[in-house]
């Protein structure tokens, strides 16, 4: 086929080829290993491979080069560093291998050759032989190979030319089939069927899930109603819907159509002060009031307990999605640069051209709104209703954000995964068109979940302790968003999903794990896992990174006993009463005629009798709400008329971000992990990663294992004695429930640097290396001046020689001499 | 390690650190003064010295006690004047009435009007200018607003004095703001504070160079100039390359500017690449030639087996070492040093900075204005010198490291670019540096007994304001190892706080470290003998300075990124006036909670482990005994 490096031709006429071998071996590699030490997913095959290739590792992979094997399967580009351990041929297969990026996340390749870059599509042709292949992907990775000269020349251009025609940046049906290569064979399809669900996670997909929300919030008042379970209502609300208890289902169904696309207002979560908070889609103006009606409405406007309700908009200060995916697109092209264009911003450009993405002044924006809702609901009794025209975007922001500030349980990461479940996925926000996976709605697009995933960034990093999931989950998170392989982003609500699934006899939605393996024969349609279920996409090694080793400071106590609200009834006004409603619009408190279409116009009975009493006592009350915000801003001490801090403890303070200038971050690990110029110094250097402290923390966890494992020794009765000092430690770290997360309470597995259990001595492990320690590092090994440090392989594999603590000492080892290079 | 940097510096997170118990969090409403109170030491003393003090009113004693308002006062610092009712225009909070103290060292106000004392505690030393601003408002009073040097200026007003023969207590303090202008003695000179720790003794050039194994066969100590005459600016003791002689230095001296010749700054211990400094070549327009100096430089090379080249780094851009020469500076031309390769590294000079800093004071206090921070912060250039500086440093040690090259590094007098390379250099290379004593001997070495014009730059209690010899020269060099610690936040043993004092210090003329401008002057003013040494109070209490999360790297060189895009603004250091910047969590405490979590389990662990121990011992001696007890301990840990 390939004569030579100068040949050139046309990656078209390789297709059928192509397609002809992937049939041949679909199915049959199931389960295998490629000769050069590819686990492969079941039914996965691969295209092509090239030899003795080193690819450039980033920052957080802790620089330099690792050679090996590169792959290209019809799946993903994967690549084998050449002292890799064997991977173990029972275990779950892994979608992606720790150096692999999927065919569908690719944006672009570029290669390099002696003079010159070339972007390679599927139909251009080579006339030098490269050697370096760069891609681009949609997630912000830039992945770079550098071919050696011991690499083959047809293996250069042959894998190039495959990696540019398989995956197809923008043909129609590249998707599903991007799905079918990753899920499509028997093997896979039977694999996921048995996935298990995460059951430490609310779904929220049937009413007794929404039923646990409302129990863990304290939310009375309140009850679940099934009237749109056949979307009849709403098509793009979910199937369950949580209105207050007074309303009936009958009178409720009057309601839907005074709403755009019937999004009626809905309880999302109850502050436990007794606020609650409602999202809804803006009112249809053009249609009559029956007094009837307005009276439902009011009823379920004002949700159950309040006499209060603020009506926050949020169309006017938030950016629209048009805004945003223009900012993302700027800070897109200012984070990867380009070698193909060789565009790239000058250093001395970077903060200004940084500022104009505006993609920071939005984050703030979401942000500075999320704290005032935050604020408003801590003043306790009242209702604050999101609205946006149609409720499905900027609603999800920044009811998740409210949420994410006041709530600790959304801050690990079942709470997060089973937040993003309520507000986005189900509450149907348009995963499928804002991703714009088929590339075919251009106009829909803005990564609007993305400017959330980054507004939650900015709060972990001003307070990562308050935290128990991590930035690295987030950055999963982001990455996942660009594979069109998961149920949770491929519809735009709950009714599309649905539908997908009935047509697939509901056999394999991950939802019910239901196998029904007839129904599979259809080999367009695979059955599509949740994004949640993360061990079908990571190794462990990058999961157990999700979560915070130890837990936060403040001890993640669930809100399940928290209702502080004791008695909502008190403060609440007679059922026939329509208390005041204010708009919360720029900062500002204001009672426009309009608000609320029925109050206005004819059926002005509302307005004499309540409107004034509102505006005159209340306003003053809700702005002194949202200056408390203004003012959380200096410490506490200097404004007195605010009330006294909660102290740091108080787990129902919302977390307010600073939004300042200065306090505002660029999410670089995400951002910039890519970016080429950052790499331009060939020396292996530093990276924040994995945070000391969490290396320290991952100690901590260690020695209580030995702990474990030592008091297992001293006494042959286990039961009695042996929990004894294993508790008291815990105890000081974790709370009350939490310790599933935590600290798993199977006993783990011995942790890679505890000593073997046969060691006489503990210190041991301050020896060499364990044998088994991946030696995948070789790369670095002759820069032994270099400081390694935030190399994450090479310090899981030998942690204690860094950190080893000398015993009875709370200093670390000054003269200890542990070097880390040999 | 986002924000646990910027965490241990501030005033209120500092606070918590040390007494870690709730009205750390509730008490911040001095936090923005307790910056500067922890710029006394925390056992000064206090009453006694008030009541031996000047000559004050029985009244105005009687005020001192009854609000029991009192500043802590230092030894042998004394109250000089007070008045009530003057008003602070804070401007984050608004106006404040209240009392001022005006003592031989400090400016201490507290407010009056309010239920939680406001209290703004400052060295006199970091006033840099006192403008009246006349009687702006229309009530007759006077206002007057003190520009201070470290990133911050204060407000203050009050009503005209009717005896018009009193001075204002403004004019008092601009008589001790600026002692040396009026006269009077540094208040380091009085200050007898006596610490634990003596900082006199931290840095010994011999030891010093011992430890870096000089003297050895090519490189020697000399004694040239141990009555500074050859360079007044330059240290009594210094190394130089064993082959050539004191006569052959003299001159070699005459042919640098200040005669500030190469000498060694650090030495590689494996490749024995060197770190030489200097100052530039009297060249001239004529291009001067220096035989001796070319030799000396070829005995650099040559003192170094593994490289046939040398590397002369001038700091300046390219421009500006050509316009020396119209000076009669310039650089090494490469026809006249054969083997050398000459690399400017286009940092500018002290008027620069000094305007980037104006600028950045500008941008950062008292408002930020948010929509256009960036470009704001990048207008100010201030990130991009730290850039340079750091690049320029990197690839110092990188030629040494990597290329095992020995470097020349220079700039025009050799005292203040070539220092901040030097020392950062120093730093990247050689782990020593980067613990808390390291640092100091860096300073004491590179900075202060090479020569760095700290008075000059700094203007010590001078009043003179727009001399154009200051500069924020140092301010830029512990800014870029602010941004080291950043980056490799586990590689040095001090913290941020370590960094902010020094800088504090720097201006607060409580000290007598950072007096005066060469090792010579501070021998001749007997500095030691008669001024107390930072690092007497930092070594007295280290725990306040140490990082905890230290790892020692000694062998591992840092080789830092240096794009703009890793850079940050110190915010620690230029926003913490700003309340609004206060951190969010003390992160830094939790790091020492762990420490402390992880050495009591490390005991547990130790203490079951001998207990298993002994008691597989003797079960198994019993299990001898009697063996029908056959329950024998799991035998992993015998």
């Amino acid at each position: 086929m390939l004569t030579g490096s100068k040949t050139t031709f046309k990656v078209r006429q390789m297709l059928p080829d192509i397609k002809e071998r992937m049939l041949s071996q679909s199915g049959v590699t199931a389960r295998s290993r490629d000769v050069f030490g590819l686990r492969c997913l079941p039914g996965e095959c691969v295209l092509q491979r090239a030899v003795m290739v080193r690819k450039k590792l980033s920052a957080r992979e802790g620089r330099g080069w690792v050679s090996g094997t590169l792959f290209c399967t019809h799946f993903r580009v994967a690549f084998v560093p050449q002292d890799s351990p064997k991977p173990d041929d029972n275990a779950d297969p892994v979608l992606l291998g720790d150096h692999d990026v999927a065919l569908a996340s690719i944006e672009k390749v570029v290669v390099v050759g002696p003079n010159r870059t070339k972007l390679v599509t599927p139909n251009s042709s080579l006339k030098f032989t490269p050697e370096e292949l760069v891609l681009y992907c949609k997630d912000l990775q830039v992945i770079c190979f550098l071919f050696d000269r011991l690499t083959p020349d047809a293996q250069v251009i042959e894998i190039t030319y495959t990696i540019a025609k398989t995956y197809q940046p923008l043909k129609p049906g590249s998707v599903l089939s991007f799905q079918n290569a990753a899920l499509g064979s028997v093997e896979m399809k039977q694999f996921l069927s048995n996935r298990r669900r995460n059951t430490h996670m609310n779904w929220f997909e049937s009413a007794s899930d929404w039923e646990q929300e409302l129990e863990r919030c304290g939310a009375t008042g309140w009850r679940v109603s099934s009237v749109n379970d056949r979307f009849e209502m709403s098509t793009s609300l979910p199937r369950s819907i949580v209105v207050p208890q007074k309303v009936f289902d009958t009178e409720l169904k009057k309601s839907f159509a005074h709403f755009n696309e019937g999004r009626i207002p809905r309880w999302c979560w109850r502050h436990p002060r007794g606020s609650d908070l409602l999202r809804m889609a803006s009112f249809q103006n053009n249609i009559y009031h029956e007094k009837d009606d307005i009276r439902n409405l009011e009823m379920i406007l004002f949700g159950c307990q309040s006499s209060l309700c603020v009506v926050v908009e949020l169309g006017e200060e938030l950016p629209s999605p048009a805004d945003i995916q223009l900012a993302h697109g700027r800070l897109r092209a200012l984070s990867l640069g380009d070698i193909s264009t060789s565009v790239s911003v000058p250093d001395d450009k970077w903060l200004s051209t940084l500022e104009s993405t505006r993609w920071l002044d939005y984050t703030r924006a979401c942000l500075r709104k999320a704290s005032e809702v935050a604020c408003l609901l801590r003043g306790g009794h009242l209702t604050v209703a999101l609205q946006e025209a149609d409720d499905r975007d900027m609603g999800c922001v920044v009811s998740s954000l409210v949420q994410v500030m006041c709530d600790p349980h959304c801050r690990t990461q079942h709470g997060f995964q089973s937040l993003v479940q309520k507000e986005w996925v189900m509450a149907g926000h348009r995963f499928y068109s804002r991703i714009n996976y088929h590339r075919d709605n251009d106009k829909e697009e803005a990564p609007v979940f993305l400017l959330f995933l980054d507004c939650v960034w900015q709060l972990l990093s001003q307070n990562p302790s308050r935290f128990q999931l991590t930035d690295d989950f987030l950055l999963a998170l982001h990455d996942s968003i660009h594979l069109p392989l998961f149920s949770s982003f491929l519809a735009n609500c709950q009714r599309e999903r649905c539908k997908r699934s009935q047509n697939l006899g509901q056999s394999y939605t991950p939802v019910n794990g239901w196998r029904d393996m007839e129904s599979s024969s259809d080999p367009s349609d695979p059955p599509l896992p949740s994004v949640w279920d993360w061990s079908l996409q990571y190794s462990k090694h990058r999961r157990d990174r999700f979560t915070q080793p130890v837990p936060p400071i403040p001890p993640l106590q669930p809100l399940l006993n928290g209702n502080l609200n004791t008695n909502p009834d008190t403060h609440r006004l007679t059922d026939s009463t329509p208390g005041s409603v204010f708009l919360l619009s720029r900062g500002v408190f204001s009672c426009p005629a309009n608000l609320l279409p029925w109050r206005s116009g004819s059926s002005g009975v509302y307005k004499k009798s309540h409107r004034r009493a509102a505006s005159s006592e209340n306003v003053p009350g809700l702005e002194r709400l949202l200056k408390a915000w203004a003012l959380a801003e200096f410490p506490q001490g200097l404004t007195r008329s605010t009330p006294a801090p909660q102290g740091p403890l108080d787990p129902y303070e919302p977390l307010l971000p600073l939004l300042m200038g200065p306090c505002m971050g660029l999410w670089k690990e995400c951002y910039l992990r890519g970016a080429l110029h950052a790499q331009a110094f060939s020396h292996p250097v530093s990276a924040n990663h994995p945070h000391p402290v969490e290396r320290l923390a991952r100690e901590v966890q260690q020695l209580e294992d030995q702990l474990a494992q030592v008091s297992t020794g001293t006494d042959p009765r286990p039961p009695t004695k042996m929990a004894e000092p294993r508790r008291a430690d815990t105890n000081l770290n974790q709370n009350t429930n939490n310790g599933t997360f935590l600290f798993p309470a199977a006993p783990r597995p011995a942790p890679r640097a505890a000593p073997p259990p046969t060691s006489t001595n503990h210190q041991t492990s301050r020896g060499p290396p364990p044998a088994s320690a991946p030696p995948s590092r070789l790369g670095h090994k002759d820069n032994k001046h270099t400081f390694l440090f935030g190399h994450p392989p090479g310090a899981e594999a030998r942690p204690d020689q860094r950190y080893y603590p000398a015993p009875n000492s709370a200093k670390p080892p000054k003269g200890s001499g542990s070097s880390i290079a040999s | 390690m986002e924000k646990s940097g910027s965490v241990d510096s501030l005033g209120s997170k500092r606070s918590s650190s040390r007494q870690p118990s709730v009205d750390s969090l509730s008490s911040t409403s001095t936090s923005r003064s307790d910056r500067s109170a922890q710029a006394k030491p925390p056992f000064a003393m206090s009453s006694d010295s008030v009541a031996a003090s000047a000559e004050l009113s029985p009244e105005f004693r009687q005020v001192l006690r009854d609000s029991d308002k009192e500043p802590q006062l230092l030894p042998n610092e004394t109250v000089q004047d007070y008045a009530q009712d003057v008003t602070y225009f804070c401007p984050f909070i608004g106006a404040l009435r209240g009392t001022v103290i005006v003592t031989n060292y400090r400016l201490f106000f507290r407010s009056m009007d309010r239920e939680l004392p406001f209290v703004l505690d400052m060295p006199l030393g970091v006033v840099s200018r006192v403008e009246k601003i006349g009687s702006a408002s229309n009530r007759g009073d006077v206002s007057y607003g003190l520009v201070c040097k470290d990133i911050r200026n204060l407000r203050f007003a009050h009503k005209q004095m009717e005896d018009t023969l009193r001075k204002s207590i403004f004019e008092v303090l601009v008589k001790f703001a600026f002692p040396v202008s009026n006269g009077l003695q540094i208040f380091a000179f009085e200050y007898g504070q006596v610490f634990p720790e003596n900082g006199w003794k931290v840095y010994d050039a011999l030891s010093e160079y011992k430890r870096q194994g000089i003297p050895n066969e090519s490189w020697r100590i000399t004694k040239v100039n141990d009555h500074y005459e050859v360079c007044d600016t330059y240290p009594s003791t210094l190394a130089v390359p064993v082959n050539i002689p004191d006569e052959e230095l003299k001159r070699v001296a005459a042919f640098r500017a200040k005669g500030r010749m190469p000498v060694l700054s650090w030495i590689h211990p494996e490749s024995q690449a060197t770190v030489t400094r200097c100052s530039q070549p009297m060249v001239g327009v004529n291009g001067k030639r220096s035989k001796e100096d070319e030799k000396y430089l070829q005995a650099i090379m040559d003192a170094n087996a593994q490289s046939h080249k040398l590397f002369i780094f001038d700091a300046r851009p390219s421009v500006n070492a050509a316009a020396n020469k119209m000076k009669g500076g310039g650089y090494e031309s490469e026809d006249a040093y054969q083997n050398a390769e000459l690399v400017f590294l286009d940092i500018h000079n002290i008027h620069v900075m000094r305007e980037s800093l104006r600028k950045l004071k500008d941008v950062v206090y008292p408002n930020i204005e948010d929509s256009h921070w960036l470009s704001n912060l990048e207008s100010t250039h201030w990130l991009e010198h730290i850039k340079l500086i750091l690049a320029g440093a990197l690839r110092i040690a990188d030629k040494v490291e990597s290329g095992k090259t020995s470097v020349v590094v220079h700039c025009s007098d050799g005292w203040d670019r070539t220092g901040q390379l030097t020392s950062l250099a120093m730093l990247m290379l050689d782990g020593y540096y980067r613990t808390i004593y390291g640092f100091e001997v860096l300073l004491e070495k590179e900075w202060l007994s090479f020569g760095h014009r700290f008075q000059l730059r700094i203007g010590h209690g001078d009043k003179n304001h727009t001399d154009a010899d200051r500069s924020p020269v140092f301010i830029q060099f512990i800014d870029c190892v602010w941004q080291l610690t950043r980056q490799f936040p586990a590689a040095f043993e001090f913290n941020e706080y370590f960094l902010v004092t020094i800088l504090d210090h720097l201006y607060s003329c409580l000290f007598g470290t950072f007096l005066c401008n060469s090792e010579q002057q501070r021998l001749k003013e007997e500095i030691p003998k008669r001024t107390v040494s930072v690092w007497s109070y930092i070594n007295s209490q280290l725990e306040e300075f140490t990082n905890p999360l230290y790892v020692n790297y000694s062998n591992h060189v840092l080789f830092p990124v240096v794009s703009l895009r890793h850079l940050e603004l110190w915010v620690g250091y230029y926003i913490r006036w700003n309340p609004r910047m206060r951190p969010q969590e003390p992160v830094h405490q939790r790091h020492k909670e762990l420490l402390a979590k992880r050495a009591e389990l490390q005991k547990r662990v130790d203490e079951l482990q001998r207990e298993v121990t002994n008691r597989s011992a003797s079960s198994l001696s019993e299990h001898a005994g009697s063996p029908t007890r056959s329950i024998t301990p799991v035998q992993t840990f015998v």
